[in-house]
């Protein structure tokens, strides 16, 4: 709060404008602080994110009232453990949804926005390069007769990193004789980015958008990287073909691997410990999943952190942060990396391009070198190789 | 105190890593090609909407070009201006600066009383930075070009800005009326309102306007009104690099690197 | 047509606008008289300085010195300051008075500022930022050479009837002119009708650092987004081999600097013998300002950067990786040489 005021005028509108942007979420909440006790936020700062104080701000017209409400990166601990199951994600979301009718932004946010309505991505790369991580793979153009349509979505179409995951799953699906195709410099973008800074009504744009398209091209089994993408197609999007299933590849992948498409007949000896994703535990609750292809895998040993599943610690990336500047020493990720690091595996093991980042990121910073992080698809196509690789990968020779 | 009155100048441009040139007929391949709003011109709406904010007044969009322009148009007014105007007609076409501004001084001066013309400082295609002190000469106001920051002193009727010099800075004050070019990356323009959009895309006040709705002569717009023409295109010679790739571990490739350069250590 | 003031044929010489801040020479000034210099050897055209200012007619000298025949100087207390309202009438009333046939000026801010409002008064075509320029062999026109879309397109200018014919040049473009001190030419006084009322600028700041001119740079050692704002290696190389430091694009956009020194289409094209250029992955909106580096090194993570394309010497790896060992095996080279 940067101004203080001697007395303020309570006015109907601004208390309105209120409840009609959060949708009456916050109306059951009665107060009793569990969310402001338990938001991770705490772990890594002195002051969590005081939910109710940002709305009381916002009902009374206070400027700056929407400071600190981008802190929050809709992990939904908070929402998990509420004894009143208020949706509060929904009550930050709308606030943010009203920040931006105010103009109470962060900056940075507004490019976001403008790079994803004119390059369609969210790191306003040029349209034209979004297929270049297939460069040397045979990625053709989906068809409606392809067993899946595969998002690959802005993040492992651009970040050089996640395109490894890309190409590690086109490698599966390859192995597994999936027919797929992508959407090529067409793909659009989820919308999570627009929704999760809280730009509903673009979101909703957006979504109507994709949705017709997804319908145009015959899309049904939609697999994604990204689960924030998954998110958007399975809980947001309208199901306007009927047929419209969009899957996390960490559930495609075990459904081949159920189906016995996808095999792995080399021993992996290696040690891992799965970092749940938010919006696939705590959001979506696909938690068996991942560990499941994982355990498919013959020598791999899984080890389990304590927050593990439902409980699983957020690595901080997500609610827009990953556009938004968190810092140095603030990250949930560098609390995440000892954990993983505490259960003697050498590899953590994750299926979120915004957790890989972020680890990755904090594994930098603290330098455990006997840790990786690893794609669960990068994982599952190691094993896919020859014995010889897997034994160098699992003495940490490569 | 007046409110004010802004025109901001705006250009539709293809993206830049989208235009191919034809080696074979050296035309440029317009097919397919992705446009945007000209990056330093939505800098120019965030100043001109700020500036709304601060004194009250309004915001017209000026644009020269084709019919695709409008829809970046309405874009514009999504962001909060109020009107646009679109001056479209072949006789406009394949106009350089000259004739370029003139015609858009010309449709400025229909519009009627302005106070601030602000304009990008550079089109991401012709790159020529001279359309804004053309448009400033051709209405005779005064000028500032490469403008970070600009302040309007209602009061004086004077206009204060800083303006980007090449390792420097000046600050300059200058009267109303003026004409300014708006440095990209001055400020962060602002996302539209999808409300806004609506209304924008539904009900926009946006004119367009021929030759023959504004006074301009025949032979000062377009091909006839442009002293400079393009003679002949080439293709460019790239230079014969070496392309060497060095190998080995950093320590190698140094040892490697520094006895190529033996001569310049 | 609009028709210009005068006609080409009353239109005789080439000038040169003389750019001078706080009593400085702008480089890009001499360059173009030593271009015109070039141009005018041919075919016995005189080349023309024109310098503005207040008691800077001793600068008059270099221009001489770099080539011109004449220097044409309208000195007056109220042209001390770049004004365009100032700067512009008198430039124009030197013009309808000389009606020279060509006018270069240097493509700095002011040097745009001014010959952009001259070019309208006087009705006249500017051609901006040009890459070469050239007298036709027939009819002696000017075409100015500029870069095209994607810099692989060269379009050639010309402005056959208007005059003067007006163009641009980024600094760096055309090499700076030996000076000749025995060069002889004539300084000109010329009145200058200039009132205080004329001038509506009031300049409050004017602040022009004694920065860095990296056009002028023999070796330049640049960095992009690879150095992520950590100059460090990259000012400890530049300064072993007695460089300058520039950079792209992205540290300016990412706030890590200024555009100082910042090298490229918008920025600075340099000539300098060495250019070892680091984390940056060659758009040609870079390359355009350092391809005529005599001897070009690359260092980029990425094995597909088209900065390869551009490179003499390519290393892929990570600048922090390979910058270190560069570092010390200079070191090591020159110490060899008894240092410098």
């Amino acid at each position: 709060m940067s101004q203080s005021v001697d007395s303020v005028l309570l006015k109907d509108e601004t208390w309105e404008r209120v409840d009609k942007a959060t949708g009456g979420a916050a109306a059951p909440c009665f107060q009793c602080g569990v969310c402001t006790a338990i938001c991770p936020l705490g772990l890594v700062k002195g002051e969590t994110i005081s939910i109710r104080k940002i709305v009381r701000q916002a009902q009374l017209g206070l400027p700056g009232w929407a400071d600190g409400l981008w802190e929050c990166t809709t992990c939904l601990w908070c929402e998990s453990r509420c004894p009143h199951e208020v949706d509060i994600t929904k009550a930050i979301l709308g606030l943010r949804q009203l920040a931006w009718k105010e103009r109470e932004v962060p900056e940075g946010l507004p490019t976001l926005l403008w790079d994803i309505y004119f390059d369609g991505n969210a790191w306003g790369r040029p349209p034209s390069e979004r297929p270049l991580w297939t460069k040397g793979m045979a990625v053709k153009e989906f068809s409606p007769e392809d067993d899946v349509l595969l998002y690959v979505g802005d993040d492992a179409a651009y970040d050089r990193r996640i395109q490894k995951v890309a190409r590690a799953l086109v490698s599966l699906f390859e192995a597994a004789g999936v027919t797929f195709g992508t959407l090529g410099e067409r793909e659009p973008s989820c919308g999570d980015a627009v929704r999760s800074v809280g730009h509903d009504e673009y979101a909703a744009e957006i979504i109507d958008a994709n949705a017709r398209l997804f319908q145009e091209v015959g899309a049904k089994t939609i697999v994604t990287v990204s689960p924030h993408s998954y998110d958007m197609f399975a809980n947001l999007y309208p199901n306007l073909s009927g047929d419209f299933r969009p899957l996390h590849y960490s559930q495609y992948l075990l459904e081949l691997i159920e189906g016995e498409r996808l095999k792995f007949e080399n021993e992996l000896p290696l040690k891992v410990t799965y970092h749940d994703p938010c919006y696939l535990s705590r959001r979506n609750g696909i938690c068996d999943e991942p560990r499941q292809v994982l355990q498919s895998i013959p020598g791999l040993e899984l080890v389990e952190m304590e927050r593990s599943r439902e409980d699983t610690l957020c690595c901080g990336g997500g609610g827009g942060r990953m556009w938004m500047e968190t810092a140095a020493g603030e990250r949930f990720s560098d609390l995440r990396i000892p954990e993983a690091a505490e259960t003697g595996a050498e590899v953590v093991v994750t299926c979120c391009p915004h957790c890989l980042s972020c680890l990755e990121d904090s594994l930098n910073v603290i330098g455990k070198e006997k840790l990786r992080v690893m794609e669960l698809a990068e994982v599952a196509h190691l094993a896919l190789q020859s014995q010889a690789v897997t034994s160098d990968v699992a003495s940490g020779r490569s | 105190m007046r409110p004010l009155h802004i025109i901001a100048c705006v250009k539709v441009v293809p993206k830049p890593e989208e235009v191919k040139v034809d080696p074979k007929t050296m035309t440029i391949e317009r097919g397919d090609v992705r446009s945007e709003i000209n990056p330093p011109d939505m800098n120019v709406l965030e100043m001109a909407l700020t500036l709304k904010e601060q004194h009250g007044g309004k915001v017209t969009i000026v644009a020269m070009g084709p019919p695709l322009f409008t829809p970046y148009l309405r874009l514009a007014l999504a962001m909060g201006a109020d009107e646009a105007y679109l001056l479209s007609d072949r006789a406009f076409a394949a106009a350089d600066t000259l004739a370029t501004s003139y015609a858009l001084a010309q449709g400025i001066r229909k519009i009627g009383e302005y106070d601030l013309i602000l304009c990008g400082e550079e089109s991401s295609d012709g790159a020529t930075a001279q359309v804004p002190p053309g448009i400033a000469e051709w209405l005779d106001t005064s000028q500032i070009t490469y403008v970070e920051d600009l302040e309007v002193l209602p009061d004086s009727g004077m206009v204060k800005a800083k303006r980007e010099l090449a390792g420097g800075y000046e600050v300059i004050q200058v009267p109303l009326p003026c004409t300014a070019s708006v440095k990209v990356g001055a400020n962060e323009p602002r996302f539209m309102d999808m409300e806004r959009k609506a209304w924008a895309e539904a009900d926009g006040p946006v004119t367009v306007w021929a030759a023959k709705d504004i006074e301009v002569e025949a032979e000062m717009i377009g091909l006839p009104g442009s002293p400079t023409i393009v003679d002949g295109l080439a293709q460019a010679e790239a230079t014969e690099r070496k392309r060497e790739f060095l190998a080995g571990t950093p320590q190698e490739q140094a040892k490697a690197l520094v006895e190529r350069l033996r001569s310049y250590l | 047509m609009t028709k210009s003031l005068y006609g080409a044929q009353d239109a005789s010489a080439i000038w040169v606008y003389l750019e001078q801040d706080e009593g400085r020479l702008e480089g890009v000034s001499l360059e173009l008289v030593g271009k015109a210099r070039e141009l005018a050897d041919g075919r016995g055209i005189p080349v023309v300085g024109v310098l503005l200012g207040d008691q800077v007619s001793d600068l008059a000298q270099e221009a001489i010195a770099a080539g011109a025949d004449e220097v044409r100087v309208a000195d007056h207390p109220l042209l001390r300051q770049y004004t365009t309202d100032g700067y512009t009438k008198v430039f124009t009333e030197l013009i309808l008075e000389g009606k020279p046939d060509i006018l270069l000026l240097g493509a700095t801010p002011n040097g745009r500022d001014l010959a952009g409002r001259i070019a309208v008064r006087v009705r006249t075509g500017l051609t901006a930022d040009c890459t070469d320029l050239k007298l036709e062999e027939e009819t002696g026109l000017l075409i100015g050479e500029v870069t095209g879309f994607g810099g692989g397109v060269l379009a050639y200018i010309k402005c056959p009837d208007n005059r003067p014919q007006m163009n641009t040049v980024r600094p760096g473009v055309f090499a700076v002119p030996e000076p000749d001190t025995a060069r002889q030419g004539k300084v000109v006084s010329v009145p200058v009708k200039l009132a205080e009322e004329d001038i509506k600028v009031q300049v409050l700041e004017h602040v022009v650092g004694q920065g860095v001119d990296i056009t002028k740079a023999e070796v330049l050692v640049a960095a992009g987004r690879g150095c992520q704002g950590d100059f460090t290696l990259v000012n400890e190389l530049a300064s072993l081999l007695d460089g300058e430091v520039g950079w792209s694009r992205v540290p300016v956009d990412e706030g890590w600097v200024s555009r100082d020194c910042m090298i490229g289409q918008t920025g600075y094209v340099t000539r300098p013998k060495l250019a070892i250029v680091c984390g940056i992955s060659g758009a040609f909106q870079f390359t355009v300002g350092i391809e005529k580096a005599e001897t070009i090194v690359a260092i980029n993570v990425d094995p597909d950067a088209p900065i390869f394309e551009q490179a003499d010497y390519c290393i892929v790896d990570d600048m922090f990786n390979a910058l270190p060992p560069l570092i010390e095996a200079v070191k090591r080279a020159r110490g060899g040489n008894g240092g410098r």
